[in-house]
């Protein structure tokens, strides 16, 4: 419990840190001024999302294989927790987009995978709120989980390589790619910090599923 | 300094998003937390 | 070579339920007639947007059609519990699958094959010069969709409200297929025909991809 509070503490600090590097520490940008400081925020939450969807993909595998409830609860609180981060890119990302391109939205690779991302996961919740039995749908859900893990790349290059007619706005290229040093440490270490949050959540969404699980099986024993 | 309204707007977003999400887990576990203390405490008697 | 007895027994008799009534192939094709008449009322298209158009609106009137098609696939094993027998009787619950979906791809060429004249005739495309290569990649379109409609079949027929689940499931899994499908299927009726062979062949890699993740968790889905 202890360590519970003190991994939320510490996130919090490190997301104000994160934010105050971004307005700042971390220079203007010289092309777009200063509209580019979302995108501390933006591409951190994306990066941890991904990471989350990741490790929900290795707990459904987990599952499947194991049939632990552990791997279960791991699984929903990660596909719970990258969908609210993947909920934010969705957002910050238009209100970047606008100043800059002059759109809200364009159907290019990384956006339309996103949303794409987005539904599945969505679809993957939905599921599980269709099946009553744990058991059940802790297997049916894991399952879907792993299709949907695997279509993520396939929808990516798909995009990349035929929708690419139309005229693809110059995203800033990812980190790394001639940025600005002190703009490189600010980026990575937002991307820390959005980790270290979503870790945080993670665990929370985690004990709450175990809780539910305990009383599930408090209330059988209740009946018998 | 324009579009700097943007950028707030953004982040204050975002952590509404994550403040949101954070509040219905802690209010849920706390409703779950009395619901197994109520549940422990009927047990004995049943038994 | 017991799976390939099984499966060419369980396809037999998959091929013998619909040729009996026939119900799913004349329902699916009048299907996918109505909705290109009424994507034509919805966006009376002129004769090059037609041509534009056309292949794309035929694709997504196929995954419509196939996200209705698939419902019975594991829905009419629950009325008899026709299942567990099945499970029984076959040594490799893989040859369930894997006659299903040669049906169901079947079945879904079928029906485009059917189609494929009236749609002709409505959007006034010539199709018959590049018959050869849009029937490739019919069967690669459709084989995909079967693959990844016949797995999600078998979950969403344990779940609740199954009719609205299966085509959210699905449509979002089928992104990259109707994405790559429509566009080869442009270029291969546009007035300068090009064969798009890298497309092609990311349809056949797609394919495999999900026939193995049917292969490798393809019991788990039967589970009872």
């Amino acid at each position: 419990m202890a360590k519970r509070i003190i991994l939320g503490a510490v996130a919090l600090l490190l997301v104000i840190a994160a934010a105050y590097a971004s307005f700042f520490v971390a220079p203007t940008e010289r092309t777009m001024g200063d509209i580019q400081r979302i995108f501390y925020f933006h591409v951190g939450s994306a990066w941890a999302a991904m990471d989350a969807f990741f490790v929900c993909f290795i707990a459904n595998l987990l599952y499947v294989w194991k049939r632990q409830q552990k791997y279960d609860s791991l699984a929903v609180s990660c596909a719970e927790v990258g969908l609210v981060l993947t909920t934010v890119v969705l957002i910050t990302g238009p209100i970047w987009a606008k100043p800059v391109w002059g759109i809200y939205w364009t159907w290019d690779a990384r956006l339309t995978s996103t949303f794409v991302l987005w539904l599945l996961y969505i679809s993957y919740l939905l599921l599980r709120s269709l099946i009553e039995e744990a058991d059940r749908r802790a297997l049916l859900s894991a399952l879907f989980g792993i299709f949907a893990f695997i279509d993520v790349p396939l929808v990516f290059f798909s995009i990349r390589w035929w929708r690419t007619q139309h005229p693809a706005p110059v995203i800033m290229g990812g980190s790394g790619s001639g940025l600005d040093p002190t703009m490189n440490k600010v980026f990575f270490f937002s991307v820390f910090a959005m980790h270290v949050l979503a870790a945080f959540l993670i665990v929370e969404r985690y004990v709450l599923e175990q809780m539910r699980h305990d009383i599930e099986l408090l209330q059988r024993e209740a009946e018998a | 300094m324009k579009n700097l309204g943007s950028v707030f707007a953004a982040y204050l977003i975002g952590w509404s998003v994550f403040f949101l999400f954070y509040i219905t887990i802690a209010k849920r576990t706390s409703d779950l937390r009395s619901e197994i203390e109520r549940l422990k405490n009927s047990l004995p008697r049943g038994k | 070579m017991s799976l390939f007895s099984n499966t060419a027994t369980l396809l037999g008799k998959e091929l013998r339920t619909e040729f009996r009534s026939r119900e799913l192939l004349t329902t699916t094709v009048i299907f996918i007639l109505v909705v290109l008449i009424l994507f034509s009322f919805a966006i009376s298209p002129t004769a090059e947007e037609s041509r534009e158009f056309g292949p794309g609106l035929l694709w997504l009137a196929i995954l419509f059609a196939a996200s209705l098609m698939l419902q019975p696939c594991f829905l009419r094993e629950q009325t008899n519990d026709t299942l567990s027998s099945l499970r029984l009787a076959v040594s490799d619950p893989f040859s369930i699958f894997l006659a299903k979906l040669i049906a169901n791809t079947l079945f879904l060429l079928l029906t485009e094959i059917l189609m494929l004249p009236l749609f002709a005739a409505f959007y006034n495309i010539p199709i018959l010069p590049q018959l050869h290569y849009l029937l490739l990649v019919l069967f690669l379109g459709s084989l995909g969709v079967s693959v990844a409609g016949t797995a999600l079949s078998a979950i969403s027929a344990q779940a609740r409200m199954r009719e609205l689940l299966l085509p959210l499931l699905l449509l979002p899994l089928l992104t990259p297929v109707l994405v790559v499908s429509a566009t080869v299927s442009v270029s291969l009726l546009d007035r300068e025909p090009v064969v798009q062979w890298k497309g092609i062949a990311f349809l056949a890699i797609f394919d495999l991809i999900f026939l193995t993740a049917l292969w490798l968790f393809g019991e788990y889905l039967l589970e009872e």
